[in-house]
């Protein structure tokens, strides 16, 4: 794979040589981002069950405790619903904390800070109010997480106005967008998909930014848009190398944040390519995956040449059998047989 | 076993351990006006409520409840944090708050406190640190974190959570009691028992009235007391406070109270039968103002000539907040995501490099390790 690395500086500083970088597994990527968050800045502070520990969250958090203290490193109790309360009062007092979930599924004891008191926090004080708050929702996929540690529920968050959403999957992504999260202004939940933790990639060693709202295209192609989200983005990628095989240049969009999405890029791309589909690893109705087609349908459902497809999880609980997993969890297989259903004669 | 339960307040009949002996008189008359205050604008906005319909909120009056935010209105410095329910104007008044923003804003107007968005049950006042919510138990859990940030900033901040029994029924109040226990928060827990969640008493949603036990079983300092007696509650919540101030860790005070009204608006819900008309008479023979009154008169503190030139004095104060709130403009919305997301990343702007890469430089024929267990 190439890596020509022409980064294009929208800031004001323009840098004339490119940044120094190395390169990093996604988990190390992030640990990279807490690190270099606490020291810029004494009021960011993590809080998470185990974040003190040597193997920190997967790899994630390992380090920081020796650095920077157990007041800002805190193992917190299994006590997920007063852990966002307490980020949330940190918060007003002028703290910028990161939650950490080994587990989405365990955060959801905290659905009523989030949703009751987080999201509407700023909505409540008339525009005036704050509350940056990073949550890191972590989820599971195979070898037989079940139905309690494996579910993805960026949809259900990108439905609350007042919070953000981002699903970061590639190492450079998952630093800029922690930082981001961290240094601005909104609470923001980062939903990390465990499968991506070991996945490398070159990093700039500089603490950066990576923007909400800007989608990447992954791979540009002509005939097909891919909209991949999370994990399903490497299978994606995968898929549309095989694919030009087949002669069928698939373009691959990742997203990158969820709540907000980039639609525009998203629109873009069908423009040119008029067909559409989505591989979103959640289930299937009510899911980011139909956001995506109603609001590519919206704007310009006349331009499609094809029926739009979601490519997701069945509407089911994830099964423990490996077996069951494997024919829950859609593959390389089952996105190139949407993909390829246009095209067969 | 708790020397004070709504049980033992029932079963003695009246109240007879009321007394100003020893207290401040300047600091009885400061409460006794707050309280005066506190039920002349409850009241007059019980009557302003309907029929004419202008303040187009759920509002929960505190009428009997005065005492507990009198004495935090004496205890709290502007940069306290108070935290409390959904009955909240007395809790609003205790930081200090401006009546007429308090009204602007049961009117929906862009004059109040929150631009007419949060009402009465979701009404905050930031620049003294109040912040009130509807959901029982949540605002008291925040609170937890902004004794975090206290302690982290090594900023002498208080924070004051106010809730009822009620809050008292939901997990995350214990978790918040055991954190701050855990922490030794600079925070006091201020629970105003006033015995029913809408229509349900306690003992029909807990096994015993014995919360300031309970919580001291958590690891944190407890106290019960009437809560109609303002000295007491006054002394008990001054103690705590200054306390906490000085690293002493958390309280838990939980005053026995009781409201007049119904859960909400200014109707009676008495049709529904739920308390007997005993028991509503034991609390207003038991009035907080009128136990301070006859004492503070008893002691030459209080003349009824001097009452009625304060209730003059209130009054004009509410007719005032009253030509505020109603001659204010209702609000309009030009960005309703700007109301809900802040547009703007100043920290970020000034510490984080703007870098993205425009060519892809993901390898994705990487193999995903599957971890073998967690």
């Amino acid at each position: 794979m190439q890596s020509i690395l022409r980064p294009s500086f929208k800031g004001s500083a323009q840098p004339e040589a490119l940044p120094a970088m190395k390169q990093l597994t996604y988990a190390q990527a992030l640990q990279q981002g807490m690190s270099q968050a606490m020291e810029l800045d004494e009021r960011v502070f993590l809080a998470g069950q185990l974040v003190d520990y040597k193997s920190g969250v997967f790899g994630t958090t390992g380090g920081l405790v020796e650095k920077f203290g157990a007041a800002r490193v805190r193992d917190f109790p299994v006590a997920e619903s007063v852990m966002t309360s307490t980020a949330i009062g940190a918060a007003l007092g002028g703290m910028r904390p990161v939650l950490v979930h080994h587990r989405l599924d365990f955060m959801l004891y905290s659905m009523d800070a989030i949703v009751n008191w987080l999201s509407l926090w700023r909505f409540k004080s008339n525009g005036k109010a704050s509350l940056p708050i990073t949550i890191r929702a972590i989820v599971g996929k195979g070898w037989g997480q079940g139905p309690q540690h494996s579910k993805s529920l960026h949809a259900w968050f990108a439905h609350v106005p007042g919070l953000q959403v981002a699903m970061p999957v590639t190492p450079f992504d998952a630093k800029g967008l922690l930082l981001e999260s961290i240094f601005g202004e909104n609470p923001t939940i980062i939903i990390e998909h465990r499968a991506l933790f070991s996945m490398t990639e070159d990093v700039p060693e500089v603490p950066y930014r990576v923007r909400f709202g800007r989608a990447r295209i992954r791979r540009p192609g002509r005939d097909v848009t891919l909209v991949a989200i999370g994990a399903m983005v490497p299978i994606a990628l995968k898929v549309a190398e095989q694919l030009t095989a087949r002669s069928i240049d698939v373009e691959v969009l990742d997203p990158r944040t969820i709540s907000p999405l980039d639609t525009d890029a998203i629109c873009q791309s069908v423009m040119k390519t008029g067909r559409l589909v989505v591989a979103d690893p959640a289930w299937k109705s009510f899911s980011v995956a139909a956001e995506v087609i109603t609001a590519v349908s919206e704007k310009m459902g006349d331009r499609l040449r094809a029926n739009p497809l979601r490519i997701t999880l069945p509407d089911s609980h994830t099964p423990m059998s490996a077996p069951l997993e494997k024919a829950y969890y859609p593959d390389e297989t089952t996105v190139v047989n949407a993909v390829t259903s246009w095209f067969r004669r | 076993m708790n020397t004070i339960t709504h049980q033992s307040l029932a079963d003695a009949g009246s109240y007879r351990d009321f007394s100003i002996t020893g207290a401040d008189s300047g600091v009885v008359k400061k409460l006794h006006r707050f309280m005066l205050r506190l039920r002349q604008c409850e009241e007059a906005l019980s009557r302003e409520y309907h029929p004419a319909d202008e303040m187009r909120c759920p509002v929960h009056f505190c009428i009997g409840q005065e005492a507990v935010p009198a004495a935090l209105s004496l205890v709290l410095g502007q940069d306290d944090y108070l935290f409390c329910h959904h009955r909240s104007h007395g809790y609003y008044l205790a930081k200090d708050a401006p009546m007429r923003e308090l009204f602007a804003e049961l009117y929906g107007k862009k004059t109040g406190a929150n631009g007419g968005i949060a009402g009465s049950q979701d009404i905050s006042y930031a620049p003294r640190n109040f912040f009130s919510g509807a959901i029982l138990g949540g605002a008291a859990a925040i609170s937890v974190g902004t004794a975090l940030s206290a302690q982290l900033r090594k900023n002498p901040a208080v924070t004051v959570a106010g809730f009822g029994e009620s809050a008292m029924d939901e997990g995350i109040m214990w978790e918040a009691v055991s954190y701050a226990a855990l922490c030794r928060l600079p925070l006091v827990f201020i629970c105003e028992n006033n015995k029913y969640s809408v229509f349900s008493p306690q003992l029909k949603r807990q096994a015993a009235d014995n919360l300031s036990e309970r919580a001291a079983a958590f690891g944190v300092k407890s106290v019960a007391l009437f809560g109609n007696d303002v000295i007491k509650a006054h002394a008990a919540v001054k103690r705590a406070v200054d306390d906490a101030h000085n690293g002493g860790g958390p309280w838990f005070i939980e005053a026995y109270t009781y409201r007049w009204c119904g859960h909400y608006g200014p109707e009676s819900d008495d049709i529904i039968g739920y308390r007997s008309e005993q028991e509503v008479e034991f609390w207003k023979a038991n009035c907080p103002i009128a136990l301070l009154e006859a004492e503070m008169k008893r002691n030459g503190l209080l003349t009824e000539a001097a009452k009625a030139e304060m209730i003059r004095e209130i009054d004009a104060e509410i007719a005032d907040a009253f030509r505020f709130a109603k001659s204010s403009d209702f609000p309009t919305i030009a960005d309703w995501r700007a109301l809900n997301l802040n547009p703007a990343s100043p920290r970020a702007d000034q510490l984080l490099a703007d870098i993205d890469f425009a060519e892809p430089a993901f390898n994705p024929n990487q193999s995903v390790a599957q971890p073998k267990g967690y």
